[in-house]
């Protein structure tokens, strides 16, 4: 009646089954767990598709983190004051952190962080394209903190309220420290909106480089990212790319405004009538071009990553206990 | 385009871009789960996974990924492979096939009114 | 006399400040996350313990933490020259030992800055201790372990330890006016605290097989003068990079 957690590909009877290959019994069982609103654990019987379809997404989100630590870890070394570089060297730690905890929630559905490390330095996993651009001045560190873990929080709040246990328990841990980002991202950006006619061009200058990769941070428009029903059904999926855009819209472009700043989109306004925004294009080719490789840092981001992994090697070997053996972590 | 990144002018460039073989299983460790003690007279609580390789590093570990911002007294580790559960489809095992309030409070919330009824007996003869 | 205890918390506040600088080089590039994230924290730490020696000269009238870190020459920082050794290839070996060097002489720092007759700075230490206690824990195991592993581990930490050892030996220079401190109460002579931190390592690294012996006096003698201001080739580039934004634009608020 009992025994530990061992989770491993070979172990899963139903890897690597197509849906309609599924026991429909126990399909059935698990969609109405999840319809009553019950979280699905590591250990619970679950389609393979579901499973895959997590690993994806849990994994991503893990290399964000930690590819999302290098564009601000720039700039820890050269932050102006106390405050500001105690709060960066803190705020970089914990996405570095939050990889940790959201690699264990990905392990305990059968992918070794092996696995995924290896998966990411070969370019065979993605990340958020976000991270594939430069930040080039003080002021990016600013936006990036503010608007791009805006961003993140309504991406990460929403999947807070989905089925899987290990990765919502990830969430809700993050999303209460991505609150301390958000407010000391507005901190900064308050500070150089109020500052200087130097910091405030220099503010401006980092919105207009950043705002087309913010709409892309979302993904493509619902129209060409079509969702399938069944994801939804099982709150893998909890709303559509430009239900969270509309979101982020609403929620920041008042606020940037009152800053004073101008949004490099001269079309964007939210219509009366429909209550939606509406923007311009923002160059959906580019989103593509980015995801598939050919970004401005695509290659730099990833040799960081590789040499970091290959400079610890040794490190790690050295205390590799001979006799250990590999357990699904409970996350 | 040249890096923006210091940290990247630190190393020979040559360490920039080595070739990785790819890790091994086991390469990141093993792994144990973190329990947090938040105030003294509490129950540890589970409150997730570390990777580490030996359970003195992995106490060192923990307390940064898990208690930096939290106030706790102390800290357990537990390799995972050490945690044993009960099987999935047991949960039924938990649930009561007959009634059980005997030995719940709620079992006895009529003692009063058995009280009062013979209390009434006796006022009425 | 308050010239005198500048230079006293200055000393002790430049080691923190740049060690934490040159720790926070790391945050994003550890050998494994868990460490990654413990590493991160140690240098907080010690960036925030430099500002907090330096609030206590804020506190007498004399410049803000922010003024002493980010708005002074070169010249007149007083750090030892073991912390602005700048991570060259990053090698974990060399952060690791230089982190256990570098905290067990903060052990036996503030231990005896506890017993200090200038009542501010006792108060400091006995509050830095708690995060200390952290620090010596982290550097002892690591090293300890790596110490009894692998012979390559074995030796990138001897190499490191071979480096590092004139340069922590230095640590413990004695400071300009350093006898006015002494006969002040404010603190034991350098050369009894480094007897102390001798005895706290010792062991420990001979326990993993190192010798330990005084470094050469040849070996010394090129390195001395940083209490005095004398900054290492590493400095100014270190200094440049940290006060890049805010030497931007001088007069602004960030």
């Amino acid at each position: 009646m009992y025994g530990n957690l061992v989770l491993r590909p070979e172990e899963i009877p139903n890897w690597g089954k197509k849906i309609e290959e599924e026991d429909p019994e126990k399909l059935a069982e698990f969609e109405a767990r999840i319809a009553r609103g019950e979280k699905i654990e590591p250990w619970d019987w679950m389609p393979f598709e579901y499973r895959r379809q997590l690993i994806r997404m849990i994994e991503q989100h893990a290399h964000s983190e930690i590819i999302g630590a290098l564009p601000e870890g720039t700039w820890i070394t050269r932050a102006p004051n106390f405050r500001r570089k105690l709060a960066l060297m803190a705020k970089v730690q914990d996405e570095v952190g939050h990889a940790q905890l959201l690699y264990s929630a990905a392990e305990t559905l059968g992918k070794s962080r092996e696995a995924m490390i290896n998966d990411l330095l070969s370019g065979k996993s993605k990340y958020s394209n976000i991270f594939n651009y430069p930040a080039k001045t003080w002021a990016d560190t600013a936006i990036i903190a503010w608007l791009v873990d805006a961003g993140a929080i309504i991406n990460q709040t929403t999947n807070s309220k989905g089925s899987y246990g290990p990765y919502v328990r990830a969430l809700e841990r993050i999303c209460w420290e991505e609150s301390f980002h958000l407010k000391y991202g507005y901190d900064s950006v308050v500070y150089l909106a109020t500052g200087t006619p130097k910091q405030r061009a220099m503010l401006q200058d980092a919105l207009n480089r950043w705002w087309r990769p913010i709409m892309h941070f979302f993904g493509p428009p619902d129209t060409q990212s079509v969702h399938t029903e069944k994801l939804v059904r099982w709150k893998v999926k909890l709303a559509t790319n430009d239900e969270m855009r509309q979101q982020f819209l609403d929620m920041y472009v008042p606020k940037i405004w009152e800053l004073g700043l101008t949004v490099p989109d001269p079309l964007l306004h939210k219509d009366p009538e429909t209550g939606r925004w509406v923007y311009s294009d923002p160059n959906w080719e580019e989103f593509w071009q980015v995801i598939n490789g050919n970004g401005p840092c695509n290659a730099e981001r990833l040799a960081v990553r590789r040499f970091a992994e290959a400079n610890g090697r040794w490190v790690r070997e050295a205390l590799k206990a001979p006799q250990a053996r590999y357990v699904t972590p409970l996350a | 385009m040249a890096s923006l990144d210091p940290r990247i002018r630190r190393a020979e460039p040559a360490l920039w871009n080595v070739e990785l073989p790819p890790l091994p299983p086991l390469d990141q460790w093993q792994t144990y789960e973190v329990f947090v003690v938040r105030t003294r007279g509490s129950h540890a609580q589970h409150v997730g996974s570390l990777h580490a390789p030996d359970p003195e590093l992995a106490l060192v570990l923990a307390k940064e990924q898990y208690a930096r911002r939290s106030t706790c007294v102390a800290l357990w580790v537990v390799p995972t492979e050490a945690i044993h559960r009960t099987a999935p489809n047991d949960e039924d095992l938990f649930q009561p096939a007959t009634d059980k309030s005997y030995r719940e409070p709620q079992g006895y919330l009529t003692t009063r009114e058995r009280l009062e009824k013979y209390r009434h007996r006796l006022q009425s003869c | 006399m308050l010239e005198t205890l500048e230079i006293l918390l200055l000393s002790l506040a430049d080691d923190d400040l740049i060690l934490g600088h040159r720790h926070a080089e790391w945050i994003g590039l550890g050998p494994i996350l868990e460490e990654d994230i413990a590493f991160a924290s140690i240098g907080q730490d010690e960036v925030g313990h430099a500002q907090a020696y330096y609030q206590l000269l804020t506190d007498l009238g004399l410049p803000t933490p922010d003024e002493y870190a980010f708005k002074r020459p070169a010249e007149r920082f007083r750090c030892a020259h073991l912390v602005e050794l700048p991570n060259t290839d990053y090698d974990y070996a060399q952060a690791l030992m230089r982190h256990f060097l570098y905290d067990a002489a903060e052990q036996v720092r503030l231990q005896a800055l506890r017993q200090s007759r200038y009542e501010p700075l006792a108060g400091l230490a006995e509050r830095l201790l708690r995060e200390e206690k952290y620090h010596w824990l982290h550097a002892r195991t690591w090293v300890e372990k790596l110490g009894h592993s692998t012979q390559e581990a074995h030796l990138r930490l001897k190499s490191a330890y071979h480096f590092l050892w004139p340069y922590a030996w230095l640590l413990f220079e004695e400071l300009p006016q350093e006898a006015a401190m002494v006969e002040a109460g404010w603190m034991p002579p350098n050369l009894e605290l480094r007897s102390r931190w001798l005895e706290l390592i010792t062991p420990i690294l001979e326990g993993i097989g190192f010798d330990v012996t005084p470094p050469a006096s040849e070996a010394l003698l090129p390195l001395q003068g940083a209490r005095h201001g004398l900054r290492s080739p590493h400095f100014e580039a270190l200094l440049a990079e940290m006060t890049e934004v805010s030497a931007s634009e001088p007069e602004a608020e960030w």
